[in-house]
This record gives structure tokens, sequence and C-alpha cells, in this order.
């Protein structure tokens, strides 16, 4: 049986830029949001969102032009950078063929498309930038990534919206595993923009305040950006190369609620979690650390911890969400998340959710780590991603034993 | 990879519904002088302005005539092609899921996957979600209801929830490659048994927003702008797990890659791809006797020429493009069933590259040769 190390890991987050940074932010429990900046929000009530502010792509990226590509693939490009310089691995050194891209998004180029469409509504069609229209393609995500780092295994974009960080990381996981690859970046990418914004404050899912998942009255999410990348290698490749292993990826599961478009349903994730525990070889009371899809919405964090609740009884883990912090980072918020538990396990301790003051009675027995980090031995780690469309992923990771 | 079955499929195209009009418009277009075929006059289908007054649209498409009024009010184009199709296919894979509470067999709706490759989703319907935030009073006076279609994956759940599908359901952007990417999804989701049975294709439709893209980037060449979905039910050859009770042909492997150092990269990259599906499914070049490429001209000899470098010689070369439009996402499910639709002799591949660099080939086998054919 081939096994699936995590060797490096580059995040581009709106609480820091690469590994350190955003460990120490994780820790400290750090907010990264801010007043929006990157659209107008006259009209909006909910003014804030977890932007990159300071993402300077051409600090990071030394192949790929920077005027060439959208914000998303700008962003996926750089984490993937950081990612295999943590590994500090030369992808050169890797066989052509056994180095692969797969990223996660849910929007791929919003911010392109967003500027399209204003050229439309101004000019019209014919108006539209031909360059911006080449930049449009969500392929372009995975296709930037394998740009920047010179890969020439596949290039692979999955769009199954907010899931998609764990849909690739899984995806990831089995190329290694079939014997397809020595190595995978794998991640997710997506930027602020002013329609996904809209309709989420339509849907009454977009708080006005700040983002407190299982608090009683938490009252929605906010919308956040950011690149995230791993790089995962089979224990063989990373042993002969001399790597530090930072956990193992043990599998993951995936199913759907065929249920509705946007509302979750328990019985899916319910069965997801279950799926995702057998395809890992883990039992649920082997479990350590839960890091949440936890969007900060009524429904989602009700489903999520009721369904820990069935699968783990009436003491679950503890179960945080990242998302207080970054606010809802979209097709990146599972790969941040898989971040975020690799250094849970990798430094001993249990990311906080931030922003929660109260319990929720529906979820007796929920801990989700108040306020700061808390000093853990996490062995086993669960990795949450729900999606628009029912779509669910989890992944499992643990300690390199 | 395993070999896999394609126990059913569908198409719809601006040829009309289903395989034989499909199949219909290969032949007529084979008596016909004119390599490209001009489409329809597609003024009707929107107000806005065109850039040409053709294109490859499936004008009868009307999702409450064709679906109901139950749960297509939200339906964009995108979606309506992708429930109409997969419908059609899994009625030939004779698995009619529609208002069935039990499978054939043993099989159970936990392992009946989906996999649907795409552009970036429905283009339109982001865009217009994008333009209400301009030009209504309030930036969020949005349709709730629509938000949905603004995310890539909302045809492939769709499918999921017309048909009570509750295995992978996945969506993957591939641009041109999309139908590729939408196999080796599904080849390994299935070899690595997270389904037995994968609803495999891709979608995309008419919009101006698309023709406008094709015009102004000039990506489309001479053809103009199409509408697509093509869906194919896969599973394994053999047990454990469903294996189709019928054969409409078989995927002998599918191969992606990338060439990141510009187009001779790429070129080496497809031809690379093409040798590996050779060597891995243990067939000749000589046995591959149609090559169904993404190019949009005969003097366009991107991938049919590291193609043939691999294949080492040069098979009768079908552009599918200039019968049924640039589909984007699904051009390769219209080149994928114009090869299952007609009966060619030998083996098929089927090609695909990027802008940026990626490349993929499939390798399928037609039902006439399936059982014939020597390993």
């Amino acid at each position: 049986m081939v096994r699936v190390a995590v060797t490096g890991l580059g995040p581009v987050s709106s609480i820091g830029i690469g590994r350190a940074e955003f460990a120490a932010a994780l820790r400290a429990g750090r907010s990264g949001i801010s007043p929006i900046s990157s659209f107008a929000t006259t009209g909006f009530v909910q003014r804030l969102a977890g932007e990159v502010v300071g993402f300077e792509p051409a600090a990071l990226l030394r192949r790929l032009d920077p005027t060439r590509w959208g914000r998303s693939s700008l962003l996926a490009a750089a984490a993937a950078r950081l990612a295999i310089q943590d590994a500090r691995l030369v992808p050169e050194q890797v066989p052509a063929g056994r180095a692969h891209a797969v990223i996660g998004t849910t929007s791929g180029e919003s911010q392109v498309l967003e500027a399209l469409t204003g050229q439309i509504v101004e000019a019209g069609f014919a108006a539209q930038d031909p360059d911006l229209l080449e930049q449009l393609p969500a392929n372009r995500l995975a296709n930037a990534v394998s740009t920047e780092l010179g890969l020439h295994g596949e290039s692979l974009t999955i769009a199954t919206a907010c899931s998609a960080g764990n849909y690739a990381i899984g995806y990831g996981y089995d190329l290694l595993v079939s014997g397809e690859a020595d190595v995978v970046v794998v991640g997710g990418a997506d930027s602020v923009c002013r329609w996904a914004h809209a309709g989420f404050a339509r849907l009454g899912a977009l708080t006005a305040g700040d983002c407190a998942p299982f608090d009683r009255d938490r009252s929605g999410i906010l919308t956040g950006e950011g690149g995230a990348a791993l790089i995962l290698e089979t224990f063989e490749h990373a042993k002969a190369r001399g790597a530090r292993s930072y956990a193992e990826v043990l599998g993951y599961g995936m199913n759907c609620d065929a249920h509705h478009p946007v509302a979750p349903q328990l019985a899916g994730i319910v069965e997801c979690m279950r799926l995702a525990h057998r395809n890992a070889g883990v039992k649920a009371d082997e479990v350590d650390y839960i890091c949440a899809h936890g969007t900060g919405t009524v429904a989602n964090d009700l489903i999520e911890g009721t369904a820990v609740l069935e699968v783990f009884g009436t003491i679950p883990p503890p179960i945080s969400s990242i998302k207080s912090m970054l606010g809802h980072t979209m097709g990146a918020a599972c790969a941040f998340g898989a971040i975020a538990a690799t250094l849970a396990i990798d430094r001993g301790f249990l990311p906080p959710t931030i922003n929660w003051q109260r319990a929720d009675p529906a979820l007796p027995g929920i801990d989700p780590v108040p306020g700061s980090a808390r000093p853990a031995r996490v062995r086993v780690a669960q990795n949450d991603g729900f999606a628009f469309g029912g779509n669910n992923a989890i992944v499992l990771l643990g300690a390199l034993s | 990879m395993s070999e896999l079955v394609i126990a059913g499929w569908s198409v719809l195209s601006s040829a009309g519904f289903g395989a034989p009009a499909l199949a219909g418009r290969l032949a007529e277009q084979r008596l016909a002088t004119a390599p490209v075929h001009p489409g329809v006059d597609v003024s009707p289908l929107y107000p806005q302005p065109m850039p040409a007054p053709t294109g490859h649209a499936l004008l009868e498409l009307d999702a409450r005539r064709q679906l109901g009024r139950k749960g297509t009010s939200c339906y964009d184009r995108a979606t309506t092609l992708a429930v109409l199709c997969c419908q059609q296919a899994l009625q030939a894979a004779q698995l009619d899921l529609d208002g069935e509470p039990e499978l054939p067999g043993a099989l159970s709706r936990d392992r009946v996957g989906v996999v649907l490759g795409t552009s970036l989703g429905s283009f339109k319907s982001t865009s217009d979600y994008s333009r209400e935030t301009l030009v209504q009073d309030k930036p969020y006076q949005v349709n709730p209801m629509l938000f949905p279609n603004t995310v890539m994956n909302c045809s492939a759940a769709q499918l999921a929830i017309r048909f009570g599908l509750r295995g992978v359901n996945a969506t993957v952007a591939g641009g041109g490659l999309a139908l590729l990417a939408a196999l080796r999804y599904a080849s390994n989701a299935i070899d690595r048994g997270h389904a037995e049975v994968m609803l495999t294709g891709s979608v995309e439709e008419f919009s101006p927003h698309r023709a406008w893209a094709d015009h102004l980037t000039g990506r489309s060449g001479p053809v103009p702008t199409g509408e697509a979905a093509g869906i194919f039910a896969l599973s394994r050859t053999a047990g454990p797990g469903w294996t189709g009770t019928r054969q409409a042909g078989r995927l002998l492997g599918v191969v992606t890659g990338f060439g990141p150092d510009g187009a001779d990269s790429a070129e080496q990259a497809l031809a690379g791809c093409v040798a590996r599906l050779l060597h891995r499914a243990a067939v000749a070049g000589t046995e591959v006797r149609t090559v169904l490429t993404g190019e949009t001209s005969r003097a366009d000899l991107g991938e049919y020429l590291p193609a043939t470098r691999a294949l080492g010689h040069q098979p009768e070369r079908l552009l599918t493009k200039q019968l049924f439009g640039d589909c984007d996402a699904a051009s390769g499910a219209v080149a994928l069933a114009a090869f299952l639709a007609v009966d060619f002799d030998g083996l098929g591949l089927i090609t695909g590259r990027g802008p940026d660099g990626a490349v993929g080939a499939a390798l399928v086998k037609g039902a006439a040769d399936v059982g014939t054919h020597r390993r």
C-alpha cells in the first residue's frame, strides 16, 4: 500500500502569506477581516470581507507573467510556489510527467468575469477586452500552477464549489496511491467578488458583523479569498530525497446529498463522515480534531454539528472553524482547512474559533476551541468540506507513525 | 487505469436530440461541398445583437416542455442540456432512474456518480447575475433562486437532484479538454472504488456571451460558436459491481498532461500522452483508424501532427467542430458521440489541446468492435 505524505504548505491568506505567518496567526486567533477594497460596497449593508490585502504576485512568482493571468490563477500559482519552496522540492528533479497539479475553485476567475460584465453594461458585448476574455476559463487555475512550476503531469481544475479543495486533495491522493504520480501539488483558490457577496447577502447568509461559527447567535458568513496549496508525495519519494513530512493523508470520502441546490442535508453529511472514516481506515473515536466546514450560517453549523454528534456521540472531538478568521474562502477553504489540520498535527495545537461567545443549546457537547489556540496532541484530524449542490468531501489526515 | 465499458450514452447537438440526429449530420456532410456547417439562424434565441447571424444552437430546447414544470424553473440552458442528455443516457444504459426507487441489480444510488466537464459553468448566468448588482437600485437586489446558477457545479448538482444520484458528484473545468478531464476523473473514481457507475460528460450552452467571446478572441477560427451536451455511462468491464447490460463501446484509456514551456513543449506532451495510451492499452498505433481532434480547419495541425507522430501513421481525421460548431467544453463529448454514432472501423483517438499547454487523448472502441477486438 502506497502511503502519502504532506511535505509542503503554501498559504496565501488574509491572515498571513507563507507557512510561518499563517501558523502564527492561527495560534494567535488573528482576524483577516477588513473593509472591502476590491469592489465598491455602496448600497450594501455588509461591507467586510477576508481580502488578501498584501498580495503581490510579482514578489512570489518566478515564471508566470502576472499581467497575463487573473487573480485566482495568480493566488493558486503563488500558493503552489510557496508550497514547493516549503517542501524544498526542485520540480525539475521529479521525472517529467510524474508531478501533477490539481486545484479546486468555486468561481474561478470571478473578478475577470466581473470586469467583463462591467464592460458589457457600459458599452455592449463588442466592447469587451479580448485579453480579459483569454483570462476567463477556470481551467487556467491549475494551468497557472503547472506553468509556474514547470510540471508536465495532469493539470486539473476541479470546480465543485466550496468543497473543491478537498476534492483536489482526494484526487491528488488517488494519483499517488494508484502509482500515477510521485508528487502532486493540490489546493484551491478563489477571489472576493461582488456578485457572490450580493448572492450570499440576498440568501440571508452574509453577516454584517463578525463571523462566529457555532455561536448561538451566529449570523452568517463573510466572503473571503486566497490561494492554498499543499505538496503531497509518496512516502518513498519523500524519503528518497530526505524531505521532512508534516503529516500523512489517510484517505477521504465524497458523496452527494442529491437533495437541494443550496441547503445542506444531515443524512448526506453523516454518511460522508462515515465514508471518509471507512476509506481512511479510521474509527470515529480515533479522531482528535475536526477542522470544520463551519461557515457561520445558522443552517450549516446546526447540520454539521448535529452530524458530528450523530457520528461521534455525546462527547465529540473539538471542532473549530478557521472561517472565523479567514471568512469563507470558497474553493480555497478546504485547502486552508487541510493546512490548518496539518499544522495542528505537526505543531500540536488546535486552531481556534474566534468571535465565539455563547454555546448553542441545539449543539450540546460541541467544543469549538473558542478564542485562542489550545495545545493538544493531534494524531488524526478530520477536514470537512460541504458545498452548494450537496457536494460533500471529507479528508482525514494523520500524524506520521 | 483499467478499460471501461460505455454502457449507454446520449448527445444533444445543433443537429438535434440524440445520436441519430448527430449521425444524420455526419452522413449528410460527407456529401456536402462546404467543409464548415454554418449552423442555424440564432436571432430568435436572444434579444441582444450577435457577432454572427448563425451558430450551432439547439433552437427547440425548452426545459418546461421537455422536462416538465417541476424543478425546472431555475434551469439555465446549460443545466437543461445536461439534464435532458443525462435522462437519455440513463435510458440508453437501462438505468432509468426517473421516479424509480430501485435500480437494476444490486446497484445503489450511493454508488452512481456524476462528473461533468465545463469551461466556467454558465458564462451567461454568472454575468447576468453580476450585471444585476450593477443595474439594480441596490446591489444586493439579485434573485436568490438563481444564485446557484453562478456556481460551476450547478449542472452536475442538478443531475444528482433530478435523478437521485448520491455518489461522487464532480465538476471539472477543462475548456476544450473538459471531456478528457471528465473521463480521467471518472476512470479514477471507478478504479479507486468511489463509484460503480460514473455518468461522465460535458456541456456547453449557446449564449451571446460565448458567441462574442469566440468572436473577439478569434479562438474558434472559421467555425461558429456552438452548444452541446454529451453524457456517457461508464462502468467496469467485469465485476464486482454493476457492469452494464449492454455495451455501446469501450474506453480503453485516457491520458492528460501539460507542456509548460510553449508550443513545442505542448506538442511533445500530446505525443507523449498518445504513446502512453497505446502502451498502456497494449495496442499498435496502426489499430487507430480515426483521429478526432479539436482543430477547426484542415490547415490546423496542432493536434493531428503530434498525434500521428506517436501513432506512426496518418489515419483519417474528423473535425467535428466543422459540423457542430465550437462547443468549447462539450467539443470532446461531441467527438466521442460522433465516433460511437458512426460505425467506424478500428479504434478512435480523441485529442485535445488548450491554449496554455494542457493536452490529452482518449482511446475508444465502438460497439461493432466490442468483443471482437483482440488485445
